[in-house]
């Protein structure tokens, strides 16, 4: 019997501890595979983030040259988009998805490692182009030709850029695909769409979105592409190319691309803020709904990013007003969750915190929005430092608070030890202070007249006021990760967190029936789903039971 | 956390904001709205803003206040944390009315805009533009007056004068952006563009590129400068001339460089034999070097000829000595 065991299964070195990461296919150990690159990902672009601050602290070109400083923006932007926050999120999907919905894995694994292994390769090389000739990508995250060209960025840093950019949307568009073909299949019984948790909503049109805005950017950047280094002319007006193609292409692209961050990141709000108001959320189906309605105005909004690129008063109206429908399912959205702590009992743990951090705000970045959406004040704030506080209201203090919730909530979830409260609400605080430290006088900079992507600036009074505060503020959200990073070490390398039951924050969903951390088959058995709080209900029966 | 640090913590943080909202208020336009318009332009932008700075200040008004008072009345205090909370499921009637009164909203913000929008986007009827053109151009502004007249990044203008500014550039897109005088429009190769602006007072108002152009990006600031209607005259025809080559030396070479060609981010020219050779500073300028861009590649003839006899004048100090 033992020498047939020894035949069935005759490679060990698989089980190896860092052979069994290399060749897992299990959604978990993807999951966390993702979810820690990225963490790795958003500490080298935060560093990118504190060194622009540093430069921007005083007038001048102290620390970082020009030609450094457009490096390390470019980078800054796109790691933090291409390789943290889309990939985080296909971390968590991976992790939760198919534990939400009661399934034993994704339903394409070896796809799933695909994905996972594309995204760690698109990281690599666009980091390694700091070793390319020439230096980085120095054209910015959207990267708009004719600066991208070959005329104005000679050296091979735009090429790698646009290599790691096709990689990463190659592996987009796999998890996208695994994604949509798991959710649709692969729930349990008696999971119909209207007891789906909403988080698994959010990942549903996470990979749809993905699957339509993608290949609109493959498309542009293989045609800059062939541009540099095969001499077509699709972005070279002298010879008949037209550069306004490339801004529709990006912002097609582009737009639905900060849903595709946001809608994971408002799913897990959506999960969080109940369990922590012991509420069921307020109006399942409004926030599931404004999803998808987000999700689909999210495709009819790009031009307005281009509002001052002169596309004429009809196409401006157009996009100012679809602009402002996408901000009624939003709207619904803040109202909702609002709405789920009313006659709560409100438990301020770290995931909780973050949730209500992340509420006040991404009100805030959604405010803002609506004076970028209305074209002729567009004209006034758009590139400049008002927009940029704008989107990082959006991005930092609605999605990265979001993240960090997600983070210390299914923590002990994914790793068995319960993070440190304390020190989770010390980041809490931190952050909280830093970012609006940082982010706040950003925006009067840019009503100031202070536009983005300077390396310095020649105004002396609130300019350098507002851009000392911001630098200070850079540094107190920088020590608010650290006290993170500690948290982790103390909990896993000091073995001081406490071990977590299978649901320690008395949540609803799935996941924690499961053990933490789960086995790899997920479950032994799964309870029949009657309604979209299937932990509740287990406990509520448990008690009548046994009272 | 206990109650006491929470405490400190929320003290510490409506001290820090309440200290920079007073420092700010103290300061003149502190940068809650867009700078003090001079344009019929900017001031009718301004409407707008204050307008959606009306409803978005309210709406922030209600859903932070509802969040804090909710944080704070349903807090657990004693209650056990396996307590549940009223199990409220939604409220038809209430996310009708916060989905009808956004749209409500909404539209009268549109509706403002779409009233003020022909004021900020088109010039005064009946009026008599002067029409220049803005050329962008790494790393400097270049101005096209009606009689042929050429400035580098100081525009010169009349008061009271529409002028219809088209918007072009040559190498990458660029962003002409004056705030006191209207919003921003991109300088796109092959994608002329147009924008106007008619200054209320003389004087001198400030702006830079607010598009990643490059390296100098930050560097490529324009000035605009009204004056009497006679001392533009007076500019336009004669003085704009005579000061061509400094302004090209200035405004464009200067910036890598110096001032006096003493070098910078680019060589030191003082000692430059191409600044006594007038056929090549002008293949030089028109196709530029190794890292120098094009600076000059649509510098007319007389152009060259400015900048020869400037750079020859002021520039040059004689041949390197000794080696």
């Amino acid at each position: 019997m033992a020498v047939d065991v020894a035949q069935t299964y005759p490679v060990t070195w698989k089980n190896g501890r860092i052979a069994s990461w290399l060749v897992t296919v299990d959604h978990k150990r993807i999951g966390i595979l993702y979810v820690l690159t990225a963490l790795f990902f958003f500490v080298l672009g935060g560093i990118l983030a504190v060194l622009m601050r540093s430069q921007l602290a005083t007038p001048g070109e102290k620390l970082l040259t020009k030609n450094a400083y457009n490096e390390v923006m470019t980078m800054h932007g796109t790691t933090m988009v291409f390789l943290v926050i889309v990939p985080i999120m296909a971390g968590f999907g991976n992790y939760l998805v198919p534990l939400m919905i009661g399934a034993r894995d994704m339903a394409f694994p070896r796809l799933n490692a695909l994905s996972y292994w594309l995204y760690l390769l698109g990281g690599v090389v666009l980091w390694s182009s700091w070793f390319a000739t020439g230096g980085t990508a120095r054209a910015g995250w959207w990267s708009y030709p004719t600066l991208s060209e070959l005329q104005f960025s000679p050296g091979h840093g735009q090429d790698y850029w646009i290599l790691a950019i096709h990689i990463l949307t190659l592996s987009s568009l796999a998890g996208a695909i695994n994604f949509v073909v798991t959710i649709v299949n692969m729930r349990t019984r008696g999971m119909s769409w209207m007891r789906m948790p909403l988080f698994v909503w959010a990942m549903l049109t996470y990979g749809i979105l993905l699957l339509v805005a993608l290949p609109t950017l493959s498309a542009a950047v293989t045609m800059l592409l062939l541009d540099r280094q095969a001499g077509t002319h699709f972005f070279i007006p002298s010879e008949g190319g037209n550069i306004v193609l490339y801004q529709h292409m990006f912002w097609f692209f582009g737009h639905p691309e900060v849903y595709i961050m946001a809608l994971p990141a408002f799913g897990m709000i959506s999960e969080i803020l109940p369990v922590f108001s012991r509420k069921p959320i307020f109006g399942y189906k409004a926030v599931a709904f404004s999803t998808i309605g987000i999700a689909f105005f999210s495709m009819l909004v790009w031009a307005h990013h281009m509002f001052t690129t002169g596309l004429g008063v009809g196409l401006d109206s157009f996009f100012m007003i679809s602009s402002m429908v996408i901000a009624v399912p939003t709207g619904i959205k803040i109202f909702n969750w609002v709405a789920t702590t009313w006659r709560g009992n409100l438990i301020f743990d770290t995931p909780m915190l973050f949730a209500l951090g992340f509420l006040a705000l991404f009100t805030m970045g959604g405010l803002s929005g609506i004076f970028l959406a209305a074209f002729p004040v567009d004209w006034q704030v758009n590139d400049s430092y008002y927009v940029v506080a704008h989107f990082h209201y959006v991005a930092f203090g609605g999605i990265a608070f979001a993240l960090f919730a997600g983070l210390h909530y299914w923590w002990p979830k994914m790793f068995g030890r319960m993070l440190d409260e304390r020190l989770g609400k010390l980041t809490f605080w931190l952050m909280f202070v830093g970012f609006n430290l940082t982010f706040l006088p950003q925006h009067m900079l840019g009503l100031l007249g202070m536009p983005r992507r300077v390396y310095t600036y020649h105004h002396g009074g609130l300019w350098e006021a507002y851009n000392l505060t911001s630098t200070i503020g850079s540094g107190i959200t920088a020590l608010s990760v650290l006290v993170f990073v500690v948290n982790v070490w103390r909990t896993h390398m000091l073995r001081m967190g406490v071990r977590a039951g299978n649901d320690p924050w008395l949540a609803d969903t799935l996941e924690w029936y499961a053990a933490s951390p789960p086995p790899p088959q997920n479950f032994d058995a799964v309870p029949y789903v009657a309604s979209a709080r299937p932990l509740r209900d287990l406990r509520l029966r448990l008690a009548e039971e046994s009272s | 956390m206990p109650c006491g640090l929470r405490r400190i913590s929320v003290l510490v943080l409506v001290g820090l904001t309440a200290l920079v909202t007073a420092g700010v208020a103290a300061a003149a336009n502190g940068g809650f709205t867009p700078a003090a318009p001079d344009s019929p332009n900017a001031r009718h932008t301004l409407t707008a803003y204050y307008v959606i700075l009306g409803f978005t200040s309210a709406i922030f008004v209600l859903v932070e206040g509802l969040l804090v008072v909710f944080v704070v009345k349903y807090r657990r205090r004693e209650r056990p944390r396996t307590a549940e909370g009223a199990q409220v499921h939604g409220h038809a009637r209430l996310e009708l009315i916060w989905t009808v009164m956004p749209v409500i909203i909404l539209c009268v913000i549109g509706i403002v805009v779409f009233l003020e929008l022909p004021k900020i986007s088109s010039a005064p009827a009946a009026s008599d533009p002067i029409h220049v053109t803005v050329e962008g151009h790494q790393y400097y502004w270049q101005f096209d007056y009606p009689n042929g007249a050429r400035t580098i990044n100081d525009l010169y203008v009349p008061q009271g004068a529409v002028v219809d500014l088209r918007v072009v550039s040559n190498d990458v897109i660029h962003s002409w952006w004056i705030p006191d005088l209207g919003g921003k429009i991109q300088a796109i190769p092959g994608h002329p563009n147009h924008t106007w602006f008619k200054a209320d007072r003389e004087g001198t108002f400030v702006g830079q590129c607010a598009e990643l152009c490059g390296l100098y990006h930050a560097a490529m600031q324009a000035q605009v400068v009204v004056t009497s209607r006679a001392a533009y005259e007076t500019y336009v025809t004669t003085t704009a001339k005579t000061d061509l080559g400094k302004a090209e030396y200035v405004g464009s070479c200067a910036t890598c460089h110096g001032m006096n060609g003493q070098g910078g981010y680019g060589p030191n020219l003082q000692s430059s034999p191409l600044l006594v050779q007038p056929a090549g500073l002008e293949q030089r300028v028109r196709q530029g070097g190794v890292k120098m861009p094009a600076v000059g590649d649509t510098w007319t003839a007389a152009q060259m000829q400015a900048l020869a006899r400037y750079v020859k004048a002021h520039v040059y100090k004689g041949a390197a000595s000794g080696g």
